[in-house]
């Protein structure tokens, strides 16, 4: 019950913030947002299934760019190509681009291509039995070579500038505070909808056999399931996700670049579900909301002290709390009805 | 009667050890068959060849006519293969009840197992109560017992209604009230199963086995009734002898 509370309570606060808050502060939360859709992914993937995912800044970055190549293209001039391209001298739009000038293509791409590429990696890794801190290491070494990439191939993908200068998203003005608030909407609707089918996963059947793999994979396949398939349907999960969140932060942020994507940004991602609590959900949430706000309250301040803070935090939490905060409140709520229960009884 | 598994000429040698040495079995359908023998024996790896953990050198593995060697853990267990550990592992953070559905609801497909658990099927309400673990349903596997946990593992392997049991020492570090209600169980699901059990404990097989095969060295040493399998000298020697004395010894310090 005192959880629906608290729901509830969130999503009164999530729907008063467009009229309390000033347009420059909402679009912070708007990013919070972002980041908490992938946390939900994260916790999916790493609280349930226990694979420690460092990476997801590539699916964050598939779904972003998608998004923005579409966004390029539908403010592009009279030659047809997004400003960078001009400036470095492309003459004809690359054939990557072309079908990205389809908004329903881009939509499309933004949920099919990370979610393609978790699928087909997955496959390739889990069948393999590649997991555990193996796992993790591939998962990261794939961020890296992701940026690499991007900024290698500048051309294409507008190198460490990435893309950005967009003024309109579909028929929203970006400039405008109501086309803003439009889009945060947009980020919280997702927030949520991603929320409950998560929660619709880890509550099936599904969930149970999830939790099963994460703590005894090799005793699953003797109940008849192939642990690969289990693991590879969640990670393609997780990587739509944090695709949607990539998507969403491009409208809202204004930029999607190699640096928002590279390892350090994946780490940061896993510190918000670690501190707020990888095994609930609305903890992942929390937590994601939680540093990011920190982060820039304390960048706002002194810069330089930001990653030591959250590094020191990291370590704390992991030593002191492993479940994070969410660990924190059930265990202090287990620790009351305990108390309640044995005053009742003397 | 019908060969239900059949064993040919399996080799298994672990980095220069060989751990099964040409071993030959059958099996045949509706068998309650004991396997036996010192340490080292190959009994296990055995098993583990079968349920497709370990990959013989040499040999084949034919379950109700089907080659078995080369196949996927899950699969094989698809084709009606189950089996229990050693040390039984179960799903500690799952209660007994979803311990139990997970383990029945292996065939169903992906989209239908994304959906929610409704209640609880006759099958498993069955296997609950075969395993006495009906009033722990709703508890956490994880605060069971060690004999708890062998009956749900045993549990586990009934509801997905296979063709064949292995039971891999399955009253091991139990005390001997488990013993006997172990005891009691394995003839019951014998009276429906084929079911193969690894057992050290001489006592728990004077009660209970019907044929027995002694394995030593990898290989198949005798095969009979546990009156012929104890009389053998050949057997006397290479297990029972020293195993008689080492239960004396268990028996006087209990």
């Amino acid at each position: 019950m005192s959880s629906r509370i608290a729901l509830a309570l969130c999503v009164l606060l999530l729907a008063v913030a467009p009229f309390t808050l000033s347009p420059f502060r909402l679009g912070l939360l708007a990013k919070y947002l972002c980041f908490a859709i992938v946390a939900v992914g994260i916790a999916l993937a790493w609280g349930q299934g226990g694979m420690l995912v460092l990476g997801q800044g590539v699916f964050f970055g598939l779904g972003g760019y998608a998004m923005g190549m579409y966004l390029k293209l539908s403010e592009a001039g009279s030659a047809g190509l997004p400003d960078f391209m001009v400036w470095s001298g492309v003459e004809e739009l690359p054939a990557l681009w072309k079908p990205f000038a389809n908004p329903v293509f881009a939509l499309a791409a933004v949920v099919l291509v990370p979610g393609l590429v978790a699928f087909l990696l997955g496959l390739l890794v889990f069948r393999q039995r590649v997991r555990g801190a193996y796992f993790a290491i591939l998962s990261q070494a794939l961020a890296a070579a992701f940026v690499i990439l991007l900024v290698g191939r500048q051309g294409i993908t507008g190198g460490t500038n990435g893309l950005t200068n967009f003024s309109r998203f579909f028929q929203l003005d970006l400039t405008d505070p109501n086309g803003q608030r439009a889009v945060y909407a947009i980020a919280a609707v997702v927030l949520g909808l991603v929320y409950l089918v998560a929660r619709l996963v880890i509550r099936g059947r599904f969930g149970r056999l999830l939790v099963a793999v994460r703590d005894g994979e090799d005793r699953v396949r003797f109940l008849g399931y192939d642990p690969a398939v289990v693991k590879t349907v969640t990670f393609t999960m997780s990587a739509v996700m944090a695709g949607l969140a990539g998507a969403l932060f491009v409208p809202i942020v204004g930029i999607i670049s190699p640096a928002l994507l590279g390892i350090v940004p994946s780490l940061e991602l896993l510190v918000g579900v670690a501190v707020g609590g990888r095994f609930v959900l609305a903890g992942a949430i929390g937590g994601a909301i939680l540093v990011n706000y920190a982060k820039t309250a304390f960048s706002e301040d002194f810069a330089e002290g930001w990653l030591y803070l959250q590094g020191g935090l990291f370590v704390l939490v992991l030593v002191f709390a492993p479940k994070g905060l969410a660990g924190l409140v059930t265990g202090a709520r287990e620790r009351l009805a305990a108390r309640v229960r044995k005053e009742r009884v003397a | 009667m019908t060969v239900l598994l059949d064993v040919r000429g399996l080799r298994v040698v672990f980095s220069g050890f060989v751990a099964l040495d040409g071993l030959d079995l059958t099996v045949e359908e509706g068998e309650l068959r004991f396997l036996i023998g010192p340490n080292g024996a190959g009994k296990t790896t055995l098993i583990d060849v079968v349920t497709g953990l370990t990959r013989p050198v040499a040999g084949s593995v034919r379950f109700g006519g089907t080659e078995l060697v080369g196949r996927r853990e899950h699969r094989i267990v698809r084709l009606g293969v189950g089996r229990t550990f050693q040390t039984a592992t179960v799903f500690e953070e799952l209660t007994v009840l979803e311990n139990l559905d997970l383990a029945a609801s292996f065939r169903l497909s992906l989209p239908s197992l994304l959906r929610k658990r409704r209640g609880v099927s006759d099958e498993v309400a069955s296997a609950l109560e075969t395993a006495e673990l009906t009033a722990l349903a709703d508890r956490p596997a994880g605060v069971l017992s060690h004999g708890q946990r062998q009956w749900l593992e045993i549990g586990m392997l009934l509801v997905q209604r296979p063709r064949l049991l292995l039971l891999d020492e399955p009253v091991a570090g139990m005390s001997k009230d488990e013993r006997e209600r172990t005891g009691e169980l394995l003839q019951r699901i014998a009276a429906t199963h084929t079911v193969v059990v690894v057992e050290h404990d001489m006592e728990f097989l004077r009660r209970y086995a019907r044929k027995v095969t002694v394995m030593h060295q990898g290989r198949v040493l005798r095969e009979g009734s546990v009156a012929e399998v104890q009389d053998d000298p050949e057997v006397r020697e290479v297990y029972l002898g020293r195993s008689a004395v080492r239960g004396a010894a268990a028996e006087e310090v209990s």
